[in-house]
């Protein structure tokens, strides 16, 4: 069953997740100012997928039950899949202009699909059919969840073993015969508060010593004992002043992060999808990084594609489109966008089939897509400040633009003297000058430039992560071997 | 004649799919029956209409009793009208 976007928010409605910010528990996190829009954002997911003109990204044929399921829920079965799933995180990012969270849970559904097939056929353990019956719960019924990978790590120069703290990373802290008790957090989770089921991963590699730290479980968001503490974000609060749609930027839509804690919580044993394997955490983990490396071609080429165009609006409005420097900076934006997205298609084409039967794309060049935009978002923005010029950060508020204050010699308001001095060319009104520059300025250091640039550096991994990816995949030796040849040396 | 009309999923049309659609629509309805493709129909011909030259809807999934005409940019949408018009 496909849920609408009202549908899921009603569902949010129904979870008793815990929500904490600025120190208090949010009781109402579903309409509180600051997290609405994130809410909205996925809610677009949902609301997609009943577009004739849309349904066929957004949708899937799930090879478990038969039945249409919203491809954020689907187990990937070919490089089509892999492209399409590409393609529909460009749309979302065209349409939202944000990151729209709902594309972690699905990469975790992938990984863990294929990791657990593998740690049965070693181990003889049941995980992969606890999986496959939480995938169909999770198709089913339409679910977004997180999927959660990120430990605190404290001292990163230890292994989890040999934190001083302990809970630094989750980890099994006893067990029953019918599961589980964990406790840890997981850091910088987007969307978790919009998801209803979470997804834990381990985030490292793992030795022995660190069994009790190779965890991998789902559990619904408002289990007990598990709580959230909100991130902020810059300029978040802007959300929260009256009459000030505009000076937000993207009125609509937003993105959001967490801290989950998980407060000694209990995993039943049909939820449990890894416990002690150590060896397979690694599997698990670059499985789900090169997923999720992969859908930042997408994701974040979509938000540029709209970064591009408010950025050649400003120029018009600016009565500056003509300059050769303009257009050659737009040529710029557009390369770097389009190389992007050359590496969210490329490594979705070289993908193959896992032993479990599922697709997994091209580990070396997902990390060369992911690398590339821990970069090109940078510039794409510098070149959108430039344009927008410096009036982007200097601006009065909505509320000046808006004001019947009588301040000059005959009268003049306040709103009536921001309209006339920061008027533009005669294609758009100062107000809509003015909700172009705010968008830029959202997305260049306000609260949506959590989700373009400084998620494009560290989200699905830091840039030196690709790195040591791409090094382990780069076959250097056999390049050498390549010159070698042409060399005619033995 | 039934036609099933399927769309690509719109990740970055060139055109507008849906203009398009509705002007093939309008200018055939007194000769040709429109609808979504339904996989469990069968069609006289499906119409894919894709946003760029890729053109990827998936469409193999539909039956059709006499093939597929495909539309991808706008330039090609009145020679569309026409070859619909020839499968009758």
């Amino acid at each position: 069953m496909l849920m609408t976007g009202a549908q899921y928010i009603e569902s949010l409605r129904k979870l008793n997740t815990r929500v904490y910010l600025f120190g208090e528990e949010v009781k109402n996190w579903v309409d509180h100012p600051m997290i609405r829009p994130s809410i909205d954002c996925v809610a677009v997911t949902y609301d997609l997928a009943h577009k004739p003109e849309y349904e066929d990204l957004m949708t899937a044929k799930s090879h478990l039950t038969g039945e249409k399921v919203n491809r954020f829920c689907n187990i990937h079965q070919s490089t089509d899949d892999l492209r399409k799933k590409v393609k529909m995180q460009r749309l979302l990012g065209q349409k939202t202009a944000s990151c729209f969270q709902r594309c972690v849970g699905m990469d975790s559904f992938n990984a863990v699909y294929s990791t657990t097939f593998e740690i049965d056929q070693k181990y003889g353990t049941s995980y992969h059919q606890n999986f496959l019956n939480y995938i169909k719960f999770v198709q089913e019924n339409d679910l977004t969840v997180d999927g959660a990978m990120t430990d605190p790590k404290g001292d990163r120069g230890l292994a989890p073993s040999k934190q001083r703290d302990a809970d630094l990373f989750m980890h099994i802290v006893e067990r029953r015969p019918d599961g589980i008790v964990v406790r840890g957090s997981k850091a910088h989770q987007t969307g978790s508060i919009n998801s209803h089921e979470h997804l834990i991963m381990p985030t490292m590699a793992m030795g022995e010593d660190d069994k009790d730290y190779a965890v991998s479980f789902a559990i619904p968001s408002d289990a007990e004992g598990v709580y959230m503490i909100y991130g902020r974000q810059s300029c978040d609060t802007r959300k929260m002043e009256p009459n000030a749609k505009i000076d937000v930027g993207n009125f609509k839509y937003g993105g959001q992060e967490a801290l989950v804690v998980f407060d000694d919580v209990f995993i039943p044993n049909d939820r449990v999808f890894l416990c002690g394997e150590y060896e397979f955490a690694t599997m698990l983990v670059e499985r789900f990084a090169g997923y999720h490396r992969q859908s930042y071609g997408g994701c974040k080429v979509g938000v540029g594609d709209v970064v591009i165009g408010a950025s050649a609006l400003a120029a018009d409005y600016n009565g500056a489109s003509k300059a050769a420097h303009i257009k050659d900076k737009l040529i710029e934006m557009t390369h770097l966008n389009e190389t992007l997205y050359c590496c969210g298609i490329a490594c979705s084409s070289e993908g193959h089939a896992t032993a479990s039967g599922n697709y997994q794309i091209d580990l070396l060049l997902a990390n060369v897509c992911k690398q590339n935009v821990t970069r090109f978002p940078y510039e794409i923005v510098r070149l959108a400040e430039d344009i927008a010029g410096g009036l982007m950060v200097t601006m009065p508020s909505e509320r000046d633009f808006n004001s019947d204050l009588k301040v000059g010699r005959n009268g003049e308001t306040i709103g009536e003297i921001c309209n006339k001095y920061f008027a533009g060319s005669a294609l758009c009104t100062t107000e809509e000058r003015m909700k172009v520059l705010r968008f830029l300025e959202n997305i260049s250091l306000g609260s949506a430039a959590v989700g373009y640039r400084t998620e494009s550096l560290h989200g699905a991994g830091s840039p030196q992560a690709q790195r040591i990816m791409i090094s382990r995949q780069g076959n250097i030796e056999g390049k050498k071997n390549l010159a070698k040849d042409i060399l005619d040396i033995k | 004649m039934k036609c099933g009309v399927r769309f690509c999923g719109g990740c970055n049309p060139r055109f507008d799919r849906g203009e398009a659609y509705e002007k093939i629509r309008t200018q055939l309805k007194d000769e040709i029956e429109f609808d979504y493709a339904k996989e469990d129909d069968w069609y006289d011909v499906i119409l894919v209409i894709g946003g760029c030259t890729n053109c990827c809807a998936s469409y193999d999934h539909y039956r059709t009793r006499r093939g597929v005409v495909k539309v991808y940019n706008a330039e090609d949408v009145d020679k569309t009208i026409q070859i619909l018009k020839d499968f009758e």
